[in-house]
């Protein structure tokens, strides 16, 4: 009963996909770290892939595919094998098309994911991440307290990819009334709602990401996801943290890729440097994680896809990934020693990268 | 406007080849198959006519074994909109090939035939020719820009020393060059929709041609390994060395 086996869509997702990051997005991995800034053309193109129009209703423009966490692993870690600033960038807009279409209301539905389906990138965001040491998704500080028919949020949030760019920001808040977290659709117009300078961060140099504040910002009881109901915000983290994951095993396998073919070329003492045990051993190392990362993402993805919660299995993932991610990279740096510190390798650059996936949470979705 | 796109599968350009011990062919095992990158371009081409003229049917044939539906399914999900696989297990020459696709095409009637100019794997570039020269159609070989108007189409094609501009009546044969276009990555709608669209399979025998082959394979042999290049230390030396050793001045 246990299998490892994609169907043949997902391998020619897997494929497809990996082509693109491969060909399109590693290139433009080292220019978007050093000027900040991702092409609009790149973004365009990696929108006609479809990464968020397939699983929308025919009905409302999209093409109806099942949405697959499963699928959506292998996704997010193809894309990230290319770049993680350009991947997050990419997947942004499922971070509120993903929880509207799965758990919005009808209404929500017609209003918010015509958008996507059309030709040109269609920036969307959420706001998780908030600014304090202690922050906890299953206790925020960030606040929706009911007012009549409206809604009042105060807090803040970090983090926010594409803030600047977008027409609507969903904003996750914790229920004043019963505590629980609610997901808010807020015009990014709205008055309250300020976005701030442009974060700067250590890696993900190339993703745009902005501080958000909610100062008595205002928005009607139809902006609550879900409605009356709600969402399940359980179920948007462990989708959220396994997309997470299934990116850092994109990383850590960049990062070994390049470190063995470049110990397979560099010579010292008349061989190959791969020969060398103690290169050896740290490659074999290397690739062990990676396979336990990507297994611990995939198990995780296939309780999502039985409908189950997966929380869980998504922290397990989320969390060791994080670490193996970080501890590939860092190793690639030492494979190809002092060659390792300069900005000529991308693997210094996977290193930063990497160690935003322990600090991050809510950059993708599934 | 009918197109019909041959497809042929390849290994991945990016994969080593490896001779078998004794000649005969190549080691398949650990072998990624593609489409030819050049009917990958004609393919292209198609769609993109298909789309400039806001419809239209694009169809994909091959001419091989069972696991050939892979790079036909690929060829469905980048937007061809049906693809015919001609069964056959035996290996077949270039003009058995080109047999096959005339009876098809006589059987299909299209308006034109895009192909890439050759296969990467043997490079023989002779089933485009072939197949126009069989069909009594104009044939454009290594086309840089096709434009079709009505049922008169021009093609720019690539020349020794520069380019040559083709004006022909459809129908005819097309076969692509590099530089005609940049083919477009296969979307993930794309991909879920390839199962639903049809994948028409023909046994080869059922078409009741002469497939015999002309040609024999006696070896193959890998190219000897380029020898590390060396410093001389004038141009006499150089012009020395190019001609004794080189020979190629």
């Amino acid at each position: 009963m246990l299998s490892f086996e994609l169907s043949e869509e997902q391998q020619m997702i897997r494929e497809t996909v990996g082509a693109f990051a491969r060909e399109q997005i590693r290139p433009a991995a080292r220019p978007a770290d050093e000027s900040g800034e991702i092409p609009a053309a790149l973004a365009a193109q990696a929108w006609q892939l479809g990464l968020v129009q397939g699983p929308i209703p025919e009905s409302l423009g999209g093409n109806g595919d099942t949405r697959l966490a499963s699928t959506g692993a292998l996704i997010a870690e193809e894309l990230a094998y290319g770049d993680l600033s350009i991947a997050a960038h990419v997947l942004a807009p499922r971070l509120l098309a993903f929880p509207v279409l799965e758990m919005g209301t009808d209404e929500q539905r017609q209003r918010y994911l015509k958008r996507f389906t059309g030709a040109a990138f269609a920036a969307a965001t959420a706001a998780l991440t908030e600014p304090r040491w202690d922050f906890d998704p299953a206790a925020m500080a960030t606040v929706a307290r009911r007012d009549g028919n409206s809604f009042v949020l105060d807090g803040n949030k970090c983090m926010v990819a594409l803030a600047a760019a977008c027409g609507t920001i969903l904003v996750w808040a914790a229920s004043a009334n019963h505590g629980r977290v609610e997901g808010f659709l807020v015009a990014r117009d709205t008055p309250g709602l300020r976005i701030g300078e442009r974060e700067k961060n250590m890696g993900l140099k190339g993703l745009e990401t902005y501080a958000v504040e909610l100062t008595g910002c205002r928005v009607g009881a139809e902006a609550r996801l879900g409605g009356e109901g709600g969402a399940d915000f359980r179920r948007v983290m462990s989708q959220s943290r396994v997309a997470t994951a299934a990116m850092g095993v994109g990383v850590a396998h960049a990062a070994f890729d390049y470190a063995r073919d470049y110990a397979k070329e560099r010579k010292a003492f008349g061989v190959p440097i791969a020969t060398k045990q103690a290169v050896a051993f740290m490659l074999a190392d290397m690739a062990i994680e990676i396979d336990a990362a990507r297994l611990l993402v995939w198990e995780a993805a296939w309780h999502l896809d039985r409908g189950e919660d997966a929380h869980q299995e998504s922290y397990l993932a989320r969390n060791y990934v994080a670490a193996a991610a970080l501890k590939v990279a860092d190793n690639a740096v030492q494979v190809l020693g002092g060659h390792g510190y300069i900005r000529e390798h991308p693997v210094e650059m996977w290193l930063r990268n990497a160690r935003g996936l322990s600090a991050l949470e809510g950059l993708a979705t599934v | 406007m009918k197109i019909l796109v041959p497809v042929k599968r390849v290994p991945d350009p990016a994969t080593t080849i490896r001779i078998l011990p004794d000649g005969s062919g190549i080691a398949t095992d650990n072998i990624k198959w593609v489409i030819n990158p050049f009917d990958e371009i004609a393919l292209e081409e198609a769609l993109r006519i298909k789309e400039k003229q806001g419809g239209g049917d694009v169809a994909l044939l091959s001419v091989g074994q069972q696991a050939w539906q892979e790079q036909l399914r690929t060829g469905l999900a980048m937007g061809a909109d049906r693809a015919i696989l001609v069964r056959a297990d035996q290996p077949l020459d270039t003009l058995a090939i080109a047999r096959v696709m005339a009876k098809i095409v006589g059987d299909e009637k299209p308006e034109l035939v895009i192909i890439g100019k050759q296969a990467i794997d043997d490079d023989s570039n002779q089933v485009g020719q072939m197949l126009a020269e069989m069909l009594g159609w104009p044939q454009a070989t290594f086309a840089s820009k096709v434009e079709i108007a009505g049922t008169k189409c021009t093609v720019v094609r690539e020349v020794d020393g520069g380019v040559e501009t083709l004006a022909f009546e459809l129908p005819a044969v097309i076969t692509a060059d590099l530089r005609l276009n940049e083919p477009r990555y296969a979307s993930l709608p794309g991909i879920m929709k390839a199962r639903k669209k049809e994948l028409k399979e023909i046994p080869v025998d059922s078409l009741g041609l002469d497939l015999a082959p002309k040609l024999k394979i006696k070896a193959l042999a890998a190219p000897a390994k380029r020898q590390a290049g060396r410093k001389v230390g004038s141009v006499e030396e150089l012009v020395g060395v190019l001609h004794s050793e080189a020979k190629v001045i």
